[in-house]
């Protein structure tokens, strides 16, 4: 078995540099950002998108244009960077028992072969609701070790941007308004409501009014999200790229922090009628903008004090069961969960749908966690002690969905109460 | 990234400078950081480094010995982590006798069933679960036949013939035949490779360890069970690392029971498999099983998941941890499309069981004779 008599003694050779060879296996891995952009039709995403790549000359950007609507997995065959295009390989049989998606394999394969890109750009044409792509890159994170030991350039969710027309942007809300309530899909709802920011663009073609009422119209339904108002999709790309909306860093929790201020403004710009009761989310002018009834999409936002550890955990339980399950829990549940029997819904809580929930919990401990969550996912996660907020007075917990009225307020602080 | 690297010879001359000429040899090999700081110390050091070459090359030859003299591996250029190789040809596709029920997959290989179904996990009936019982119980039967010819000198090809001959002689299907493409009835992963490995011309060799996967489709149900052998007398690394992803495996069934999280499995694995030197793979997961060979709920193996769910009476699905000794969970795939093994080379280990959940707690349909709990 032993034939090496190899008595030829090779000539050494000058290495390679060594970027190439120990690229192979374990490179020093990159979290590259990917960015979701959605929008309305005509709204202006492909303005933005070739603002972006101009702009952002010099980076290496990749471009997917989802072509196919309505499903979870990327469909989209090709990728296109610096302008020249590349078949994305989907995965084959052998995930068969991994749920780690096909498309976020194919892009980080890619990675691999042809090095980290800086940014991903996913463009959404077409796509009803951004939620369960989000929810799927997010969910692909969990193969991405924070040490970076066995990991590999890995695909981290940085949000959603959703470019609304501010010409026809609130009639089309109006319209889905009116759709959601006879379980339609609502698009440009689900589409704001999933966003992290939202742009609002062409502002130069409608008067100071209109916008005010779409603004509004917005935050009815998403009051987190911040809302830029743009002429040709012109505006700082640091306020929608590298926005870590996913994370639990600085800026997610100012953004929970702030916008409860500068909603305040809104609301005084504008029109003095209207509830300033905050904690009901947002009541419009009619004159404006008809009230919805809350089968529509909408949200909620909920003010919760300090929270012992009991509290705490229960409401781990509260929010796991409106979110696995559509539906409020019962005190009568206690923290094991339900018993077996088929969920006791009662009719109001018929179409409880959560497709967005973020939120700050403060503990009597002194300890703070974050709430993110897209459709049924979620995490609860701590704040360390170097990014915590400053003024801890109140948790706030924001949820966007179908059905969150009144009900939900009181279910969640009779159970956390 | 650049760094010097010493001049590799014991016998250097020049004390070992850094250098940047490289063994054409060990470049060619992919064995890297072979770097001399001059043709007449690499000369010099010849008889010691030629050394490295033939424990790189020799693998092919020693560790993987096939059984016909024309077996030969398939993928001579690609860069394997350790030192498994797969050695073909492949047997022919075994046939299955037309009287057995197959699942859809079984002509086209696509799972369309399983593409098409969505909302949560089912709960079984009664009825239904009994024949989930029936399907389990035959799955570990067919296991602990493979497992009791699991001895130095068997091939893994050999394995499959075993199994899928006591499977079709129990009038079932062997539900990984076909599936999304697969072409053997059981999946035998040696040593570094995770899972999936498929049955070759591979002689087992003493010191070994082998995880063999059985899954069968019986009466409209699939089971599915696995466990990692030993072969012959093994290292100390190995009987820990067999023994923690056991250990795992039972701590995780024992949290299960209504009501239970289905995130917490992860929670409780990861834990037992750090405090043994081992790393818990996250792409594959644990799975519903009934009708379909895979379906919801998902069931990740690692800490800190958002997998979503809470364990209800009737849900059926798996718990297959496979941990990696070392830190590295990570896992390369060869170009068959289908074996997955460690990127470091060392080796890694599963253990599988089908659960129901009771109305008290859980029962593992798939126990062998001596139940862990």
């Amino acid at each position: 078995m032993d034939s090496d008599a190899d008595d030829d003694i090779p000539e050494l050779i000058s290495a390679e540099p060594d970027e190439q060879s120990s690229s192979d296996r374990n490179p020093i891995a990159k979290r590259v950002p990917l960015t979701i952009i959605c929008g309305f039709l005509g709204a202006g995403k492909s303005t933005l998108l070739r603002r972006i790549l101009t702009e952002r000359h010099g980076y290496r950007i990749a471009v997917i244009m989802n072509e196919f609507g309505d499903t979870a997995d990327i469909e989209a065959k090709s990728i296109t960077v610096d302008g020249e295009s590349t078949t994305l390989e989907l995965a084959n049989g052998c995930l068969c028992c991994s749920i780690k998606d096909s498309g976020a394999a194919a892009i980080e394969s890619l990675m691999r072969k042809q090095g980290a890109f800086d940014h991903i750009l996913l463009e959404a044409t077409g796509l009803a609701d951004p939620g369960p792509i989000a929810g799927m890159f997010w969910h692909n994170e969990e193969y991405i070790d924070a040490r970076s030991i066995g990991s590999e350039n890995g695909i981290v969710l940085d949000g959603v941007v959703c470019v609304v027309d501010a010409v026809f942007g609130l009639k089309q809300m109006e319209e889905d308004h009116a759709d959601t309530e006879d379980e339609g899909t609502g698009e440009s709802l689900r589409q704001i409501a999933g966003s992290d920011v939202i742009i609002l663009n062409k502002v130069d073609l409608v008067q100071s009014s209109i916008l005010s009422a779409t603004e509004l119209a917005i935050k009815h339904v998403n009051p987190v999200a911040p809302i830029y108002r743009t002429v040709r999709a012109e505006l700082n790309l640091g306020h929608i790229l590298g926005i870590q909306a996913y994370s639990i860093g600085q800026r997610h929790l100012s953004a929970l922090k702030n916008q409860h201020e500068s909603q305040h403004d809104h609301d005084h710009d504008h029109d003095h009628d209207h509830d300033h009761d905050h904690e009901q989310g947002y009541t419009l002018s009619s004159s404006v903008v008809p009230h919805y009834v809350t089968r529509g999409i909408s949200s909620l936002q909920v003010s919760l004090p300090p929270l012992s550890a009991t509290q705490f955990a229960a409401f781990d339980a509260w929010i796991r069961t409106i979110l696995w399950e559509n539906r409020l829990l019962d005190s009568v549940d206690g923290l094991a969960g339900t018993p077996d029997s088929q969920s006791k819904k009662s009719p109001s809580q018929s179409n409880i749908n959560v497709l967005r929930c973020k939120g700050l919990l403060i503990l009597t401990s002194g300890e703070q966690h974050v709430l993110q969550g897209v459709r049924s996912m979620y995490e609860i996660i701590p704040v360390d002690e170097s990014t915590k907020s400053e003024f801890p007075h109140a948790g706030k917990v924001v949820l966007i969905g179908k059905g969150l009225g009144e009900d939900v307020r009181h279910s969640l602080l009779s159970v956390v109460g | 990234m650049t760094s010097a690297v010493l001049c590799q010879s014991q016998s250097c001359i020049n004390d070992n400078p850094p250098s940047r000429m490289e063994c054409p040899t060990c470049s060619k090999l992919g064995i890297r950081g072979s770097f001399f700081c001059g043709q007449d110390c690499f000369k010099a050091g010849w008889k010691t480094h030629k050394l490295i070459h033939e424990l790189a090359k020799s693998p092919s030859s020693s560790t993987n010995v096939g059984k016909s003299s024309d077996s030969y591996n398939p993928f001579p250029d690609f860069s394997f982590a350790g030192t498994i190789r797969p050695l073909y040809p492949l047997s022919p596709r075994r046939t299955v006798p037309d009287h057995i029920p197959r699942p859809d997959y079984a002509t086209t290989g696509k799972p369309f069933s399983e593409l098409r179904e969505t909302g949560p996990p089912r709960l079984l009936t009664a009825e239904e679960i009994e024949k989930m019982r029936t399907a389990c119980r035959l799955s570990r039967e067919v296991l602990d036949i493979a497992a009791s010819h699991v001895r130095p000198g068997i091939t893994t090809d050999e394995l499959d013939e075993i199994v899928h001959n006591a499977t079709i002689e129990r009038n079932a299907y062997p539900s990984t035949m076909n599936y999304r493409g697969y072409p053997k009835s059981v999946c035998t992963s040696i040593n570094e490779v995770i899972c999936h490995g498929i049955p070759d011309q591979r002689i087992l060799q003493e010191g070994d360890i082998v995880n063999i996967d059985v899954s069968l489709f019986y009466d409209g149900y699939h089971g599915d069970v696995n466990a990692t052998y030993p072969v012959g007398k093994i290292d100390e690394d190995s009987q820990k690392l067999i023994r923690t992803t056991r250990e795992s495996l039972d701590a995780a069934i024992k949290i299960c029971k209504p009501g239970a999280l289905i995130r917490d499995i992860g929670k409780t694995i990861e834990p037992i498999a750090r405090a043994n030197g081992c790393a818990v793979v996250r792409t594959y997961t644990g799975h519903g099983i009934h009708e379909l060979f895979h379906c919801s709920p998902n069931i990740p193996h690692y800490a800190k998941n958002k997998a979503v769910g809470t364990m209800k009476t009737g849900m059926i699905f798996t718990i297959e941890p496979m941990l990696n000794l070392g830190t590295n969970w990570s896992e390369i795939h060869w170009p068959d499309n289908w074996t997955a093994t460690t990127v470091d080379g060392k080796r890694s280990a599963q253990f599988e069981e089908t659960l129901l959940i009771t109305e008290t707690g859980v029962e593992i349909l798939t126990a062998g004779r001596s139940p862990s709990i």
